[in-house]
């Protein structure tokens, strides 16, 4: 227990306290005028908190992100008032829509102030209420305990999200009485719903019933660490499962019910199973349009249940026939125990077809190319294969994202962590600095785009001062790919605005102190990925790609899910 | 497209600085406009009531009570086109609220 408990301390001081009883071990932050008192507080507390100075404060909300997302805690970041908070609000949003637990704390001008337009202030609390899921001003030192408390509860509850608290320059300053706070309960805000026993009754009914059920899961099951709860549940009733993007590695990836990713560039077998089956079970996942495609004609053969923690996503876009208000892991639980086992022989052919179709047409050209440059895929496979589905996998957006959620396995459950809702392009970098901060001992590997890494390439600083071990594979093609394939299939090949001139990135590295490798051709690619991996320390792959690297199977825009092109010429044609 | 009508929201909750700002950006945030908006203190003691009329559709406005209510301050949100429910949402409330009592209990 704190030996300054009862004493009189600084705001300042009662933040710190109070984040070593919430269990935080590391703040990504940077340092400014509003936020100078908590800093020089933070001076005594280093040997307990270690601070990542990170180069810009997107950097340290996305190491954040990172590091919760790795890890299953809040992460933590505090930043000063202004530009400092406003330069958090983008990896706020990002956490809101994804789900992420994170307690921002930002710098304030003093309350006297407040309202004046004094230097560096901006009504934080005002930009950021529609994209957190609490935001609090606190305005006196004798309140600190109390808000860091709830904030930290609020973010890792329930459906997990970002906290921000506006922390006035003067509520650092001033002192009270240190008396550490828990937060377990607030009254107007329901953590954990009960499920109701009728809905799993009625659920089981028709689970049991059904010829062909299909379970879409999403990140609810890493949340609500289910994985176990749904690979039992999956096993007792035979059911095949499809992952949206952020439930990917809640089941591994030779799991046998494992069908592989749902939507847009998904695999085809769970996007056509999803219009073949009789009975669509949703685990905590949210039916993102990049998941539905085209919603009248989404799942048009099936019953629906919808198991979320969230009432408010339930009959939100799909109309569910049932609704199941509930942690994933209990309701999963309970039903396993109501339902009976089974197999589903029905299903015998859907993914053997599909498969068959992808392999040939798809992952094949892809990942086995017998000529020609390199391709994304090839890269993405090649590097999964070698750490053998072990390592946590960041990606950022775009082809490189796509193609590692397609080309990337694995075998442990918090593997996957990319911006899905937002698409946050600069996510990677900076979210996979976290990442091996909060998991030291595994393979962190970022695949990254030459769009996205520019987007927040001052991280590579924080890397050489913290010598954090990430290992980062550059698609390199001097294209910001994803838009320009858009461009080739939906605007007439017209390339607005999508060729990049790069830097020498090999020379950036070096600036930066990290060992970088060019790989131009495919004789070079397995050599420059044992030397990656040789070592402890960062490094930099930087593979030269294709230029008009494209990403199939794809699922147009506003067509329905199992209308689904294998490249720019054919049609997948299922049934015929 | 489905028809619109005029409904009335209401909302009992915590008593704290922003709230109006949030539940008023779920409207925005839609498009909703606001057509009347009243906010007072409810009939429970320390629980505030928000009274806000808008046009819209049942699926929006059922989508926005639920966002509403999802605010960590809010207790319990409710929408109908006829107004005379008001002592009902009342005892719902206190119910509400003594079983969340219980729970922390």
């Amino acid at each position: 227990m704190s030996d300054k408990r009862g004493q009189c301390i600084s705001g300042g001081e009662i933040l710190l306290e109070q984040l070593l009883i919430q269990g935080v071990d590391t703040i990504f932050g940077y340092p400014g005028g509003a936020i100078m008192p908590a800093y020089d507080c933070l001076y005594d507390y280093l040997d307990r908190l270690r601070h990542i100075l990170v180069r810009h404060e997107q950097g340290a909300i996305h190491a954040a992100q990172g590091y919760a997302r790795t890890k299953g805690v809040p992460g933590f970041v505090m930043v000063t008032s202004g530009p400092g908070a406003t330069n958090v609000i983008t990896g706020v949003a990002d956490a809101m829509i994804d789900s992420t637990p994170v307690v921002v704390v930002a710098g304030q001008v003093s309350s006297t102030l407040l309202g004046s337009d004094a230097f560096q202030e901006t009504d934080l609390i005002g930009m950021t209420t529609p994209v957190t899921k609490w935001s609090y001003q606190i305005r006196r030192p004798e309140d600190v305990a109390w808000a860091v408390a709830r904030a930290f509860y609020i973010a890792g509850s329930g459906r997990p999200g970002p906290v921000v608290l506006d922390f006035t320059r003067d509520a650092q300053i001033g002192k009270a009485e240190f008396e550490p706070r828990s937060c377990d309960f607030i009254r107007s805000y329901i953590a954990l719903p009960e499920p109701s026993d009728e809905a799993i009754r009625q659920a089981a009914e028709w689970i049991n019933a059904a010829r062909k059920p299909l379970v879409v899961y999403g990140q609810g099951i890493i949340l609500s660490g289910a994985e176990q709860a749904l690979e039992a549940f999956l096993d007792k009733a035979d059911i095949p499962a499809g992952s949206t993007l952020l439930g990917l590695s809640a089941l591994a990836s030779d799991n046998p019910h494992f069908m592989g990713m749902l939507g847009m560039h998904g695999n085809l077998a769970p996007n056509i199973m999803t219009q073949e089956c009789d009975l669509l079970i949703a685990v905590g996942m949210r039916f993102d349009d990049r998941v539905t495609g085209n919603l009248s004609t989404y799942a048009r053969n099936a019953k629906i249940i919808h198991i979320d923690i969230d009432p408010s996503e339930i009959g939100k876009n799909v109309p569910a026939g049932l609704g199941i208000l509930g942690d994933a892991k209990e309701v999963l639980t309970r039903l396993t125990a109501r339902i009976q086992p089974r197999s589903c022989p029905d299903w015998a052919m859907e993914p053997i077809l599909c498969n068959a179709v992808e392999k040939h047409k798809v992952i094949d050209p892809e990942i086995h190319p017998e000529s020609g440059p390199l391709n994304p895929g090839e890269v993405i496979a090649a590097v999964s294969d070698r750490c053998r589905g072990e390592a946590v996998i960041l990606t950022d957006v775009g082809q490189n994202q796509m193609l590692a959620a397609r080309y990337s396995r694995f075998t442990r459950s918090r593997s996957f962590i990319s911006s899905g809702g937002l698409g946050t392009m600069g996510f990677g970098l900076p979210a996979a600095i976290g990442a091996k901060i909060a998991a030291p001992e595994r393979t962190v590997i970022a695949f990254l785009g030459d769009g996205g890494i520019q987007m927040t390439l001052q991280e590579l600083g924080t890397i050489m001062q913290e010598g954090t071990g990430v290992k980062i594979v550059l698609l390199n093609n001097n294209w910001l790919g994803n838009v320009r394939m858009w461009q080739e299939l939906f605007f007439r090949e017209r390339y607005s605005c999508t060729r990049m001139l790069n830097p020498d990135f090999r020379g950036i590295a070096e600036a930066y102190g990290i060992p970088c490798v060019n790989v131009e051709s495919r004789d070079e690619l397995g050599p420059a990925i044992e030397r990656m991996l040789a070592g402890d320390g960062p490094f930099i792959l930087n593979a030269h790609i294709r230029e008009e690297s494209m990403v199939f199977p794809m699922i147009p825009p506003g067509k329905s899910v199992d209308q689904i092109m294998l490249n720019a010429q054919d049609w997948f044609e299922y049934g015929d | 497209m489905e028809t619109e009508s005029l409904y009335e929201i209401t909302a009992y909750t915590e008593n704290q600085v922003g709230l109006l700002s949030a539940i008023a950006g779920i409207f925005t945030r839609r498009s909703l406009n606001i057509e009347k908006l009243l906010v007072y203190p409810s009939k429970i003691e320390g629980i505030h009531k928000f009274k806000i009329l808008t046009r819209a559709s049942e699926t929006q406005i059922r989508s926005v009570v639920l966002q509403i209510e999802k605010k960590v301050d809010v207790i319990k949100a409710y929408y109908a086109i006829d107004t005379q429910r008001s002592d009902q949402e009342i005892e719902d409330v206190k119910d509400f609220l003594s079983r969340r009592e219980e729970t922390n209990r």
